[in-house]
């Protein structure tokens, strides 16, 4: 599924707020993601990535601002209609169904013929490398494979965009590092404009293409991992990147000497 | 020596408890036991197949009605944010299994007997529904917000499922098991319904005397008749709660 010829779409995130009661999640968000972009907005928890991520998606709707996908306002389209891929914390594979089914669970929906259906999800069960287990349930399956089904079933339908909220946050520490190469491979493969979520560093400098460092609600700093690293912002930002910055000036240390 | 007497009579007591329960449950088959030729023969009593028929037929009938009504209240209840939706619950749920069933029989006499409705198949149906529907519209409600905590449906929604696939293709294959857990119950309750249905329905053999009804009404002038319509009335309803034991554990 190499976006057959399908122009690459931008996100924009304008001057979005989103209040929970007196608490104010969102405090005039302002994101752009270029085509094919992976963005990452990383930030402790609670800061509002998530609920950034739920107002894009469309499960929440912002008390002000809008949600620009290339060029077009969505604001007023309902969430089945907005054709974005998502890939929650959980991957929230339907448990009644087996690999093939939630697979192909978007494309049924949609009424794609059998024959048709059945193409996409094999070429997408090889382009994850999951042939196979198409006959699996999800409760059969390893964190790694479950947010494999996930991704393949979000872009079955061939979304404009993708979100991944923690991608990483529910796989076995021992296989995350090529479970992440892999996430990356296949989005990259698939040149669809991403907008990632994390609170972890080692996830967002190893996935980004730019990261976008977001706290109390607001996004303090967004610059590519290695601009971040050389000019941090202030403080704050070099205090949530501090694994990444530690490394970075040990090996700088060391090339140096 | 006992060393926690404390804990000793509690045990006493739990044991005395359990004891009692047991007891009233199965004294019935004792009695039974002893005069069984007498109460067999009354089993083939055609009153009592008749009141057996009415008793089954309406409460499966009652326990489908009760399916159908829950799926779409229970999806209200679970989706929607209004105000007055716990109050709303209350009324729907817990009242109905509170309300005193001899007054809800006059009700319905009231409301539905210038309709040519009262002492009808139909007012045996309408009595029974009302007491037991609620507990197919509880499970259904509480597994509905279950399902709806894992997000499951903003999911299906993403990928461009509306709200009748949501339905059809997350909430029923997940419920299934929960709605046929609170059938069993509805059923259970339905044929142990006897108040409002006696006030609403009346009692004619073969139309709308229910098994419980006939106990009443023959407790005293023949025992036996009275006897044999229990042994069936508890034996099914001993049937449906280990079905509804069954349904869940394999759920678990």
């Amino acid at each position: 599924m190499d976006n057959k010829g399908k122009s690459m779409k931008e996100i924009r995130i304008e001057s979005v707020t989103k209040h929970y009661g007196t608490i104010k999640a969102l405090d005039h968000v302002n994101l752009g993601v270029n085509p094919a972009e992976f963005m990452v907005v990383m930030g402790p928890s609670g800061c509002g990535k998530t609920t950034l991520l739920l107002v894009v998606l469309g499960a929440l709707s912002p008390d002000e601002g809008h949600i620009i996908i290339n060029g077009k306002v969505i604001d007023d389209l309902p969430l089945e209609e907005r054709g974005i891929g998502y890939v929650p914390q959980d991957f929230g594979l339907f448990p009644h169904l087996n690999v093939y089914e939630n697979v192909a669970f978007g494309l049924k929906v949609r009424n794609q013929g059998e024959d048709e259906t059945h193409k996409i999800v094999n070429e997408l069960l090889v382009m994850v490398d999951l042939q196979g287990l198409e006959d699996r349930k999800p409760q059969e399956l390893s964190g790694g494979q479950k947010q494999r089904v996930a991704l393949a079933r979000a872009l079955a339908t061939n979304p404009s965009v993708l979100l991944l909220d923690e991608p990483l946050s529910n796989v076995d520490e021992a296989t995350k590092a090529e479970v992440r190469v892999n996430l990356k491979k296949i989005v990259k493969r698939t040149k669809i404009t991403t907008l990632c979520v994390t609170h972890n560093p080692e996830d967002a400098f190893n996935l980004g293409d730019r990261i976008a460092i977001m706290q109390s609600g607001k996004i303090i700093q967004c610059d590519s991992p290695i601009n971040l690293l050389k000019n941090p912002k202030n403080e704050g930002v070099k205090r949530l990147i501090a694994p990444m910055y530690t490394l970075y000036k040990l090996e700088g240390a060391y090339v140096q000497s | 020596m006992v060393k926690d007497r404390f804990g000793f009579t509690m045990q006493i007591l739990a044991c005395t408890f359990i004891a009692y329960m047991l007891i009233s449950l199965f004294y019935l088959y004792f009695v039974v036991g002893g005069a069984w030729n007498l109460v067999g023969r009354a089993l083939l009593d055609s009153r009592v197949l008749g009141a057996l028929t009415i008793s089954v037929s309406s409460a499966f009938i009652v326990g489908g009605l009760a399916i159908a009504a829950a799926i779409p209240v229970a999806y209200l209840l679970a989706y929607k944010d209004f105000r007055g939706r716990g109050m709303l619950e209350t009324l729907l749920i817990d009242l109905p299994q509170t309300f005193p069933p001899v007054t809800e029989g006059l009700v319905y006499l009231l409301m539905f007997g210038r309709f040519g409705l009262a002492y009808t198949f139909t007012a045996v149906i309408l009595a029974k529904f009302y007491v037991s529907a609620p507990f197919t519209v509880s499970f259904a409600t509480r597994r509905f917000r279950e399902i709806k905590a894992t997000g499951l449906d903003v999911i299906a929604r993403s990928l461009g499922a509306k709200t009748r696939h949501i339905m059809g293709k997350v909430l029923l294959p997940l419920s299934a098991r929960d709605l046929l857990a609170g059938f069993s119950l509805t059923w259970a309750r339905a044929m142990g319904e006897l108040a409002a249905t006696l006030v609403f329905a009346g009692a004619i053999p073969w139309k709308t005397e229910i098994i419980p009804s006939l106990v009443y009404l023959t407790a005293e002038t023949a025992p036996e008749v009275a006897m044999a319509a229990s042994v069936i009335a508890e034996t099914l309803s001993i049937i449906a709660l280990v079905s509804f034991r069954w349904i869940t554990r394999v759920r678990a």
